[in-house]
This record gives C-alpha cells, sequence and structure tokens, in this order.
C-alpha cells in the first residue's frame, strides 16, 4: 500500500509538474500585453519604450522564460504563490480569502449531487420504464443539458425581481455568519449539485440496473429479504463503486462550472477571480489559480482511488 | 468667471447678520473694477463647498462603481476604477463644484492669480491643511506632485502630463505659495480645468520619495481629502471613515464610505443597487437603470462622459488613404441606428469629432442636418456612393479586416456597421473580434483595416483631446492620420485666448475633420446614474464625465 502510495504521489507531482509548464508556456505565448490593464488605455498609448523597459523589469517579466519558471517553482515551493502584477497582493493571500467559499461551494455541490442523484437513480433503477423513471430521466437530461451560468443568471433575476433579494455583497465566512454565509454559497451550490446529481442519477441506474440481475440479489430475494434491504443493503454498496468514481470526475466540472457560475451569480469566489485575472491579463494569479484546480483534481482522483479498497475489501493495492 | 459659490438660499427677513453680510458683498462689488485693474488677476474663495446647515450629519453610505483598480496610482491611472473608490480620500489644488460640476472652485488653494501675459498661475494654499498621518501640508508638496504630473520619473506614465505641456517651473515662493511658470499663455478655462481635474490629487512629497516616484503598489499612501482608509478587499470593497480633522469644517457629513467594486453596465450591478444592497449605483446598465427609473423613492440621472467611441482607419492601407474613401465611409453610417442598437446594453447619443455637448462644438440640432448625422439616410449614402466613384472604388472594396475589441458594444456594433458598409458602400469587411490588451497591441502596430474601440480625455476642451486623438504621432491617432491643415490650426486653437475666435477655430477644424476624417466617430458615451432618495447633495445630471466630482464630502443621508 505504502508504494503503491509513494508512486502515486509521485506520478501525481509530475502530472502538477508538466500542468504547471504547459500553463507557464501558453500565458505566455498567448496574445496581449498585460501593461494595457495595468497602465490603462490611455496610459499604454503615451508610454514610451523607456517605460517599457522599466515596467516589465519591475513586473519580473524582461527575464529569460526558464528563469521566470524557476522563479515560480520557487514561490510554489515557499508556499508564497508570487504577486498579483496589479495591485501587489499575494496570491496565497487570494487562495486563503476566496478559497473556503469555492471550496464550501464545492463540498456543498457534491452533497447536493447525491442527496438528489442517488435516490433519483435507485427509484429509477428500482422501477425501470416507469413513469417515475421517466420523469428522473427528462429532468436529469434536462439538468445536464441546461448550462449552469443560465440557470444561475435567472435564479438570480427571479429572485431579484420577485422577491427584491440578491445575496451579500462581499465575502462572509462561515465562522463570521453562518446565515450570511449560506446565502452565498447555497445559489450556486444548488446549480452545480443539480447538474452533478443529474449524471449520477444516471450512472446510479444503470449500475444499479446492471447489480440487482446479479445471481447474489436474487438469492437474497429468493430467502425472503425484503426489498429495501435487498436493494439498500446488498446491491447498492456494490453499485457504488462507479458512482464514487464518477464523483471524482465530477468534482472537476464542479470545480470548471464554478467560475461560470460565481460569476453568474456574483459570488466573489477563486472561479470569479480566475475570471477577472483572465480578463486582466494578471498572469501570475492565472498560473496559480489553475494549478490549484489541476492540484485539487489530481489530489480528489487519488482519494477516489485509494477509498476503492476501503469500500471494497476485495480491492488491494500492492 | 467668478469662483464664488452661489447660494440658492435667500433669508426670509432680513437680520443685523445678514444686512452686514450683504452690505461687505455690496461693498467689494463696489470696489470690483478697483480689483479688476490690478496686475495679476486674483481669485479667492475662503471656503469652496459650504456646508449646508438643513445637512444631516452621520450614517454610511454604499457606493458601487466600476471594478477594482488595476493599481493604486492615481496620476497614473485613466479609469474611474481608481478614482471612484480613491478620490474621497485626497483633494486637489482647485476642483469642479458638485452643484453643476462645470463651476471651478477653489480647493488646497485658496486664492489664485494669473499674470497678465498668461504666463504664471500663482496658488496661495491653505493653512493648517494636514494629511491623513498628521504631516502638514505645504507648497513643496504640490510641487512634488506637479513635478511628478509634468516631468514623470522613468518606467511611471502619467495620462495628464501633455495637459502641462507648457509649464517650464513650478517655482515653491513660500510654504502656501506657489508658481507655475508658462513657456507660453494659453487659455485660462483650459489651464484652470487641468489643475481642477480630479486626476490631479495632491500626495505628499515624502510619500513619493519614499517610493521612488511610483505609486502602484502603495494602497494607502496620505491625503489630506476628507474621507480616510480603513481596509480594503481586493475586487469586493474599499471602506473608508469620515477624517475629523477635515481642513474643510463641518464637511464631510457621512461617518463611513462602502465603496463596493463592480463591473459597469453589469447586471450584478444593477441587481446589487434594485435589491437595496448600494444606496447609490455608477455606470448601470439601460435596463437596470430604467427600471431603477420607475421604482418609488429613487432618483435616475443620466449625464455626459468624456469617452468617444470611434473606428480608426489605417492610412497605410491604400483605399483608406484616400479622404474621400474615409468621408464616404463617415457618411455611410447610420448614427441614429447605431445609438439604437446598444440602447440596452449602453447608452450612447450621437456626436461629430468633437464633444457635442462642448459649447465650441456644432450644436446638436445642427448637427444633426448635415449628412452622415441625418435620421434619412438617402442624402448621404448617395454622396458616399460618389465619393466611392470619384475616388475610383465605385465597385466596393474587397476583404478588409476589421479588427473588433471583445466588449458586447463594440460586437454589436461592429456587425451592424459591416452590414452599412455592405448595404451602402459596397465594403466588404470581415470581423475579427480580439481581446482588450490584442487590440491595442494590434492598433499601434497597424494591423488592422478597420479598428472600433473607444478613447476618452480629461477635459472637455478641444486643446485637451486634439492632439491625443488626432494630432500628428498622437498616442491615440490609431489611423496615422495627418493634415497639415488641421495641425497648424490646432496650434493656434492652443494658443488662442480669445473665446469667441477660438470657437471659430474649432468650427473650422470640424470642417477640415468632416471632410478628411482621422477615425470614424460612432457615438459618445453617457452615463447612467441612481441613488435612493436618501441619498441628498448630488445630482451629476449636468457634470462631464465621472473623473472630477467624485469626493462625496458634500452628500448626506436623510
Amino acid at each position: 500500500m505504502r508504494k503503491y502510495l509513494a508512486r502515486r504521489a509521485l506520478f501525481a507531482l509530475g502530472t502538477l509538474l508538466g500542468v504547471s509548464l504547459i500553463i507557464f508556456v501558453v500565458l505566455r505565448i498567448l496574445p496581449g500585453d498585460p501593461l494595457v490593464a495595468i497602465l490603462g488605455v490611455e496610459g499604454h498609448a503615451r508610454m514610451t519604450k523607456e517605460d517599457r523597459v522599466r515596467i516589465m523589469h519591475d513586473l519580473g517579466l524582461s527575464d529569460p522564460l526558464p528563469v521566470q519558471y524557476v522563479h515560480w517553482l520557487h514561490d510554489i515551493v515557499t508556499g508564497k504563490l508570487g504577486k498579483s502584477f496589479f495591485r501587489g497582493d499575494t496570491v496565497a493571500d487570494l487562495i486563503l480569502h476566496r478559497g473556503p467559499i469555492s471550496a464550501e461551494i464545492g463540498i456543498l455541490a457534491l452533497i447536493v449531487s447525491w442527496l438528489v442523484g442517488l435516490p433519483v437513480g435507485i427509484v429509477s433503477a428500482v422501477k425501470p420504464n416507469s413513469s417515475l423513471d421517466n420523469i428522473a430521466r427528462s429532468l436529469a437530461i434536462l439538468f445536464i443539458a441546461i448550462p449552469g451560468f443560465w440557470l444561475g443568471m435567472l435564479i438570480v433575476l427571479a429572485l431579484l425581481f420577485w422577491f427584491g433579494y440578491k445575496s451579500p455583497l462581499i465575502i462572509v465566512h462561515f465562522w463570521q455568519s453562518p446565515w450570511q454565509n449560506l446565502q452565498i454559497v447555497i445559489g450556486p451550490a444548488i446549480v452545480l449539485g443539480l447538474a452533478q446529481g443529474a449524471y449520477i442519477a444516471r450512472m446510479a441506474r444503470s449500475c444499479l440496473l446492471e447489480v440487482i440481475r446479479e445471481d447474489y440479489v436474487r438469492t437474497a430475494r429468493a430467502k425472503g429479504v425484503v426489498e429495501r434491504r435487498v436493494v439498500l443493503g446488498h446491491a447498492l454498496p456494490n453499485a457504488l463503486l462507479p458512482v464514487i468514481t464518477i464523483s471524482g470526475v465530477l468534482l472537476g466540472f464542479v470545480l470548471g462550472g464554478s467560475v461560470a457560475v460565481e460569476q453568474a451569480f456574483g459570488v466573489p469566489g477563486l472561479g470569479r477571480a480566475l475570471v477577472t485575472a483572465v480578463i486582466e491579463r494578471d498572469i501570475i494569479v492565472v498560473q496559480n489559480l489553475v494549478l490549484l484546480y489541476a492540484a485539487i483534481f489530481v489530489v480528489v482522483n487519488l482519494l477516489v482511488d485509494l477509498s476503492y479498497a476501503w469500500l471494497d475489501p476485495r480491492i488491494h493495492y500492492a | 468667471m467668478s469662483d464664488q459659490p452661489v447660494s440658492g438660499n435667500r433669508p426670509d427677513t432680513l437680520s443685523r447678520r445678514t444686512f452686514l453680510r450683504a452690505a461687505g458683498v455690496a461693498g467689494g462689488a463696489a470696489l470690483g473694477p478697483a480689483v479688476l485693474h490690478r496686475k495679476a488677476e486674483a481669485q479667492e474663495t475662503p471656503s469652496p463647498i459650504r456646508p449646508d446647515p438643513s445637512a444631516k450629519r452621520g450614517g454610511t453610505l454604499r457606493y458601487a462603481v466600476h471594478n477594482a483598480p488595476a493599481h493604486f496610482d492615481v496620476h497614473q491611472s485613466g479609469t474611474v476604477a481608481n478614482i471612484g473608490p480613491q478620490s474621497p480620500m485626497y483633494d486637489t489644488l482647485l476642483r469642479r463644484d458638485p452643484k453643476d460640476g462645470q463651476t471651478i472652485i477653489s480647493d488646497l488653494a485658496w486664492k489664485y492669480e494669473i499674470s497678465p501675459d498668461g504666463k504664471k498661475y500663482t496658488f496661495h494654499l491653505r493653512k493648517g491643511v494636514k494629511f491623513h498621518d498628521g504631516a502638514d501640508f505645504t507648497a513643496e508638496d504640490v510641487k512634488a506632485t506637479y513635478d511628478r504630473i509634468v516631468r514623470p520619473p522613468k518606467g511611471v506614465v502619467i495620462p495628464r502630463t501633455p495637459l502641462f505641456a507648457t509649464v517650464s517651473e513650478i517655482v515653491v515662493v513660500d510654504p502656501h505659495k506657489i508658481e507655475f511658470r508658462l513657456t507660453e499663455a494659453r487659455p485660462k478655462a483650459f489651464m484652470l480645468g487641468s489643475f481642477a481635474s480630479g486626476w490631479n490629487i495632491i500626495v505628499r512629497k515624502k510619500t513619493l520619495e519614499e517610493n521612488q516616484g511610483n505609486l502602484r503598489q502603495v494602497m494607502n499612501y496620505p491625503g489630506t481629502g476628507p474621507f480616510k482608509h480603513v481596509s480594503r478587499q481586493d475586487k469586493e470593497v474599499w471602506i473608508m471613515d469620515r477624517n475629523p480633522n477635515y481642513w474643510n469644517k463641518g464637511l464631510p457629513y457621512v461617518d463611513r464610505l462602502e465603496i463596493y467594486h463592480m463591473f459597469p453596465f453589469s447586471p450584478e450591478l444593477g441587481s446589487a443597487f434594485i435589491s437595496g444592497k448600494v444606496d447609490y449605483a455608477r455606470l448601470l446598465d439601460p435596463v437596470s437603470w430604467r427600471k431603477a427609473k420607475e421604482m418609488p423613492g429613487v432618483t435616475a440621472a443620466a449625464f455626459n462622459q468624456s469617452v468617444i467611441q470611434a473606428f480608426w482607419t489605417n492610412m497605410k492601407r491604400k483605399p483608406l488613404a484616400d479622404p474621400r474613401v474615409r468621408r464616404a465611409i463617415h457618411l455611410a453610417m447610420d448614427r441614429h441606428t447605431l445609438v439604437e442598437v446598444v440602447k440596452d446594453t449602453a447608452p450612447m447619443q450621437i456626436g461629430g469629432f468633437v464633444y457635442p455637448f462642448h459649447p465650441m462644438s456644432t450644436p446638436k440640432a445642427e448637427l444633426e442636418k448635415r449628412l452622415g448625422y441625418q435620421k434619412d439616410m438617402k442624402p448621404a449614402v448617395q454622396e458616399a456612393r460618389r465619393l466611392m466613384q470619384e475616388a475610383g472604388y465605385g465597385q466596393g472594396i474587397k476583404g478588409l479586416d476589421f479588427v473588433v475589441r471583445d466588449i458586447q458594444t463594440f460586437k454589436l456594433w461592429a456587425v451592424a456597421i459591416q452590414a452599412m458598409l455592405k448595404e451602402h458602400i459596397n465594403i466588404e469587411c470581415n470581423l475579427r473580434t480580439v481581446q482588450t490588451s490584442v487590440w491595442f497591441d494590434e492598433a499601434a502596430a497597424g494591423n488592422f483595416d478597420l479598428a472600433i474601440s473607444a478613447i476618452v480625455s480629461t477635459l472637455m476642451d478641444p486643446s485637451d483631446y486634439f492632439s491625443a486623438w488626432y494630432g500628428q504621432n498622437g498616442p491615440q491617432n490609431y489611423s496615422v492620420w495627418t493634415n497639415e491643415q488641421f495641425h497648424s490650426l490646432t496650434k493656434q486653437i492652443d494658443r488662442e485666448l480669445n473665446d469667441t475666435k477660438r470657437k471659430a477655430m474649432v468650427r473650422k477644424a470640424e470642417d477640415i475633420l468632416e471632410l478628411d476624417p482621422p477615425l470614424i466617430p460612432v457615438a459618445y458615451e453617457q452615463i447612467y446614474d441612481a441613488w435612493y432618495n436618501k441619498v441628498r447633495g448630488q445630482n451629476p445630471s449636468t457634470y462631464f464625465g465621472i473623473y472630477d466630482v467624485v469626493r462625496w464630502d458634500q452628500v448626506w443621508l436623510a
């Protein structure tokens, strides 16, 4: 197990190093001048060549690319993650301030997806092709098809025009005011959770339908075990493994989706910070946030893999 | 010109104090001619804004304006992202009266004198003014501030530098008196407008020295303004408290300012206002603004902004170098439709090459009778086709590269302009939408045939933007346009001190630009503000732009 863990950790590190290199190179070869955002349109228009050289030097952008990359890796290792080009705020501070909100949204979305997806999947599997199953499947397809940011905007507008309501404008952490914090995170969590719940429902249904036809389930029924126990106690645990796997993958979608959904809801989380940084061409913020998202994705998938052994005693890692 | 603030309140009864005050004013009026014959022209205002006795003290004003600034150096900025949240912490030498947004009144300078030859501006500074860190404000701070604006150090770019191009020397006469010596006289309104610009905040000499003249990453540098920094959360909110030691006693009225950063024209800003999460919203989108206008207890105002929306024609491309082709393109624009196209995205109005609301420009009613600005497009299109024929492009032009800045209004306009060019004069173009930063790279490098964007000026005065927008080597002359007649006229406009003569010259310049367009004007931006009626003391309906009256010291909460 330890060997397996070490091997996976090494692979994860390699993956992240590769990702960091790709992000770094892509951000630097993309066209566009970050000095437009820093100096503004008028300032940029009036900038002399000497000014440009000086400013690029101050920002550390005049160093050769390998040097810039090594500086960044050093910043990552020391936990500083560098400073925004613009206001001089450190990226670490940004993550510490906004990260909890995005993390809450991600975790809540995952909970919502399981709370909605699993029961719907079970009902659909237990009564396949019934009207209940048809409704559940239609809803699942609908929620997969609807873009999260669009649904988010509809919710925001409906709340505003019908109830004159808007969630708090600035970040309120859970420990500062749980009620206000909930108002910030609940909308994006539901929108993201419903979309992921639809995937989970479909996956749970197909897995459960497969397992339900297994011999040991038939045996349980033949022994007179009540149907609820047959489904929940015998069939479901074995059908859950693929659902857990997909949950890890879905977390990646939640992370990606949160960028647009946070924007739609006006939630000042990391996703929104990423959008602003892209608009501003704040390379340092963008590369660190993308790397952070990649790291979360890699770690979650590693945890999912490891959880197999715990969920299914037949699986052993050597 | 009088800089005295005008009081709108007339007492019902004549008290002894009122009588004496009136007698003093009358005496002053009688002495007026004698004062006018003095060597230098003196302007004096003891207090730029008199505290309103009916105003209520206290409360928190929640104001939403623009997204977060890219840096903190107001002098180096050109966006309301800085001036919106930072201005309440600073003062200027002179300022615009919040009553109308136009009249210039005193600020840190309580009096100024202009030498008869117009080449020396002397400012008498207030005594007893302190920076937020407790340091005394002196003429050395003004000198350090303006030395930096007039001649920025390397790596520091200040868009207002050209306003003071004629300032050769800044001399501290004594700790509360400073002189600006000019190489040649400039129109008084232009110079005073430059000193009153909200951008030219006074900062401490020591602050500049400690930061090598660059404040881009210095968040909280001390000012003398009515509000003091308390805290700031990046891209969320900037909080400041009333400065209890503000030199203008009785001001400001509100105890706390919370300034929220929100993207202009965004649904988020609109919803924050409509839901009552903010008391005052600036740069609302038209849909939210119209909704706000219908809300009880809310006032909505529209006012002029210092921005021209236009597209540039690359003079290095052969067909576009021909003024007849550019004039034809200019005439092919159905501007009334273009304003309509974006009416739900951003508020716009029709205009030509000079701000349509400037007293020296062709009045709007007259402008709309001209070809290119009329509602009926037929005569303009007819003339445009004739010009194309005459220039040898009667069959049209194909394959123009139209670079579009990735902003909603420009994207909407680009499609409409593409259709108008095709339909009216058979010019075909391919749209290429790019990010803002790429747009400026492409424009500066000349990698375009047509390119649409927007540019701003500090002042409404043509002497500010004629050289920047249309001047030879002007930083925003993306077309690389030249016209010797216009350039020589610009120099005369800059120097002419007589307003009537100047106006005639500006009109002549307009005529030149109409026939040989350096860019194609699309529209002039407007600003939509809305506020709950409990916010008193400010109505921006007559303001020009959002860069001068932005201090909130005169605003109170009912």
